[in-house]
């Protein structure tokens, strides 16, 4: 008798299950989560995913949009393309419409087929720039700043406070296409406002870079931008101050963090900007929110020290996009969603600033960046501090990049 | 019992020797190209281009390797770049206008001659010192890869594939991508399992085994190890030409990098060197165990089984992947290919266990 009571009742719930899983397939959206958590992305992957998982289940949490709940397909690909790609189609098969794969390699050798497929790849941070044309690349939405825009905004910062004109600027930078990507953007700007530019580049991955700096120290830049990813950041951090560069002439992309910090020395480091993408911290309206619904409630997805740090928060920032675009598309389209209804949800995305995490950011048929838009912070010796508004520059200059790589890949490349 | 020796009698030498001289084998090599041929009909679609596709070519440039370390005995640490210069050279060569045939020959030939250039200093150094100008070669090819636009394809570094036709036929759709990718493996086997019985390949095994004896006994060391290096990369070369076209169909420099070679070297040694099976079997190992075992504990974590951190439940598969390669190699240091020949050895004489070897 008591296998009987037994068996039956696994029985009901396999078929609860079942029933349940049915129902919620019908009402559920799934994002494909396929990132790079073991190979090279790993000092943001982390925390970057943490923070899109944790606000979705806030979402689910607030009872979701319309009545539909977001599942994330997370699965790591190492950094591979051949397992990008199996991740990718498996993911599609389960019926995900909406991938991110902060992965560049990854991310280029799917965008055809992205393409083809019509469902939405976000690229926020990684991946082509000129995907931000949305007549080429009408499924790929980098959303967030270009490393072009990043630059011009650092150089408008410059400009801002003490002016360009007759000034040195060295980029020190990997020596990689995403090292070199700044450099076409800024050399116009140098013509236009009249400053000196140098590029000084290190060999992949950067943990060596004095060769580099001794040359950057006689130069006497005036301001240097440091453009790297990883443990090459604080490398550069450590040899600019240790080559007499005051450290609040350091100008970093945005992959500078908390734990770059901590790694050169939260002290040593106090000065040095930054490019920010994303509000840092907790004292914001959605963070709040994700502290007392997921953390509080034990649903969060990794260590609850890392809410509100840099990456945590570009995360959730991805992840309110991407609901707020699914929100749109359910309003203006109706469910059942798919691919072509996301992105259109994508290109009617007005003003969001996700209740102040990030600038207020439009997204357009032509414009997939969403106007570049950013702001400079600076390391105060505990956290960063912004010392500017939000705001976006040399749009045109940018905007030009762009069209110029998207009119190659048009063309094959 | 399975594979029944009794009333074979070999009476022409053409019989003894032939490739699988058990009709038991060519029963079974039969099976599988019949199971190939018809794999589009009842493998779905992600299977044949995310598993079954990536297969095939990786066993081609696994043999193509295996050519080299295993039957030359010649380390190679830069197949990824001979592999890369296939397939960016095909590419630039169809865009030119080249006909795609000739493409993918042409792709081998450039290949082959960067590919020899390199390998000239196996005349000179062995073991050790070879792998370090192999590894030479690596970053050489990179480096210029990555800081020539004209060849990487501009800002983005980015190089899609033309739409191309091989004899007529289109090579587009994935069924039309699986099919040319299976008839190069398949040729690319046959060529493998044949150059061992030539005077070709006893010449590449006598070198291997020391060159001195070699030349005293009148094989020309100079003249084979170049001859397989060239073999050796102008197949690497078209199958790079074939990843390209078939699997990838966009190029990125990260897609040929350091990882990879040593990807291609696991796959050889993995499997077992200088043996036909043990290409696939390699191959398959290094390629899809990983994707295997990620989806395994993914799975495991989503319903529930295991409550685990998400950057250890990424690094697991990592793992249990380092563990299983070292529990083969302990098991069997000749690799996969040896464990299935032990299994067919066994099985040969089965229920009978005397002729152990």
């Amino acid at each position: 008798m008591k296998w009987f009571t037994r068996t039956a009742g696994m029985a009901a719930i396999a078929a609860a299950m079942t029933a349940g899983g049915a129902v919620a397939q019908d009402n559920t959206i799934r994002f494909g989560l396929l990132q790079d958590f073991t190979a090279v992305y790993t000092f943001v992957t982390g925390e970057y995913n943490q923070g899109q998982r944790d606000y979705l289940t806030l979402v689910n949490q607030e009872g979701g949009i319309d009545g539909h709940t977001f599942n994330a397909i997370v699965r790591d690909t190492g950094n591979q393309p051949q397992r990008g790609i199996e991740a990718y189609n498996r993911a599609r098969e389960e019926g995900a419409i909406l991938f991110d794969f902060l992965s560049t390699p990854v991310s280029r050798a799917l965008v055809d087929q992205v393409l083809q497929d019509e469902v939405v790849l976000i690229t926020p941070l990684h991946g082509r720039g000129d995907a931000s044309d949305g007549t080429t690349f009408p499924y790929v939405f980098p959303m967030m700043a270009t490393y072009w825009s990043q630059a011009t905004i650092l150089a408008q910062y410059l400009k801002d406070n003490g002016g360009l004109d007759g000034k040195k600027i060295a980029v020190v930078h990997i020596d990689s296409p995403f090292g070199r990507e700044p450099i076409p953007v800024l050399e116009a700007l140098a013509e236009d406002e009249g400053f000196e530019l140098r590029a000084f580049p290190y060999a992949s991955p950067g943990n060596e870079q004095s060769a580099t700096w001794s040359e950057v120290r006689r130069y006497r830049p005036d301001a240097v931008f440091i453009w790297g990813a990883g443990g090459g950041q604080s490398v550069s951090v450590r040899e600019g101050i240790r080559n007499g560069i005051p450290a609040e002439n350091i100008y970093s992309v945005v992959w500078l963090a908390e734990t770059d910090a901590a790694n050169v020395g939260a002290d040593v480091m106090t000065g040095v900007h930054r490019y920010e993408a994303v509000a840092t911290g907790t004292d914001l309206p959605i963070l709040q929110r994700i502290q007392e619904q997921v953390i509080d409630a034990g649903l969060g997805a990794g260590d609850a020290a890392a809410v509100g740090s840099t990456y945590y928060n570009i995360g959730v920032a991805t992840m309110a996009v991407a609901v707020e675009a699914a929100r749109l598309a359910l309003e203006h389209e109706g469910a059942p969603l798919d691919g072509a209804k996301l992105k259109a949800g994508f290109e009617r995305i007005e003003n969001f600033d996700a209740e102040g995490l990030m600038p207020p950011i439009t997204i357009t048929a032509e414009d997939h960046q969403g106007g570049g838009f950013g702001r400079v912070s600076q390391w105060n010796g505990t956290a960063w501090e912004p010392v500017s508004d939000w705001f976006a520059a040399y749009q045109d200059v940018v905007r030009e990049e762009i069209e110029q790589g998207a009119a190659e890949y048009a063309g094959g490349n | 019992m399975f594979y029944r020796l009794s009333g074979i009698h070999h009476t022409r030498y053409e019989s003894a020797r032939a490739l699988w001289p058990v009709p038991a084998d060519r029963w079974q090599v039969v099976a599988l190209a019949v199971l190939a041929l018809a794999a589009p009909l009842f493998v779905s679609n992600l299977y044949l281009g995310s598993y079954i596709l990536p297969w095939l070519i990786w066993a081609a440039a696994a043999l193509s390797l295996s050519l080299l370390m295993g039957l030359a005995g010649q380390l190679h640490f830069g197949f990824a770049a001979v592999m890369a210069i296939g397939a960016y050279s095909s590419i630039h060569l169809v865009r030119a206008g080249v006909p795609f045939e000739l493409a993918l020959l042409g792709a081998g030939v450039v290949s082959a001659l960067i590919g020899t250039v390199f390998g000239a200093a196996a005349l000179r150094v062995k073991g050790l010192y070879l792998v370090m100008a192999t590894l030479a070669m690596q970053y050489l090819v990179d480096w210029v890869i990555i800081n020539v636009p004209a060849i990487s394809g501009g800002a983005q570094a980015t190089l899609r594939t033309p739409a191309v036709s091989f004899l007529g036929l289109p090579i587009s759709t994935l069924i039309e991508r699986y099919y040319f990718a299976l008839g190069w493996a398949v040729l690319i086997t046959l060529f493998f399992m044949n150059v061992k019985r030539t005077s070709f390949g006893r010449a590449l095994v006598a070198i291997r085994d020391k060159d001195f004896a070699a030349a005293v006994i009148g094989v020309d060391p100079f003249r084979y190890k170049l001859m397989a290096f060239l073999t050796s990369s102008f197949i690497g070369g078209v199958t790079g030409a074939v990843l390209a076209f078939c699997y990838y169909r966009a190029v990125t420099p990260e897609q040929f990098s350091f990882n990879v070679s040593i990807q291609l070297v696991a796959m050889v040694l993995v499997g077992g060197l200088g043996s036909a099976i043990g290409g696939y079997l390699g191959a398959g190992f290094v390629l899809l165990v990983p994707i295997f075992l990620t989806n395994f504990i993914a799975g495991l974590g989503e319903s529930g089984w295991i409550y685990i951190s998400q950057n250890l439940m990424a690094h697991l598969p990592l793992i249990f992947y380092g563990a299983m390669i070292i529990g083969f190699l302990l098991l069997e240091p000749l690799g996969l290919a040896k464990i299935y020949d032990n299994i067919r050895k066994a099985l040969l004489v089965w229920p009978f266990r005397h002729s152990r070897s």
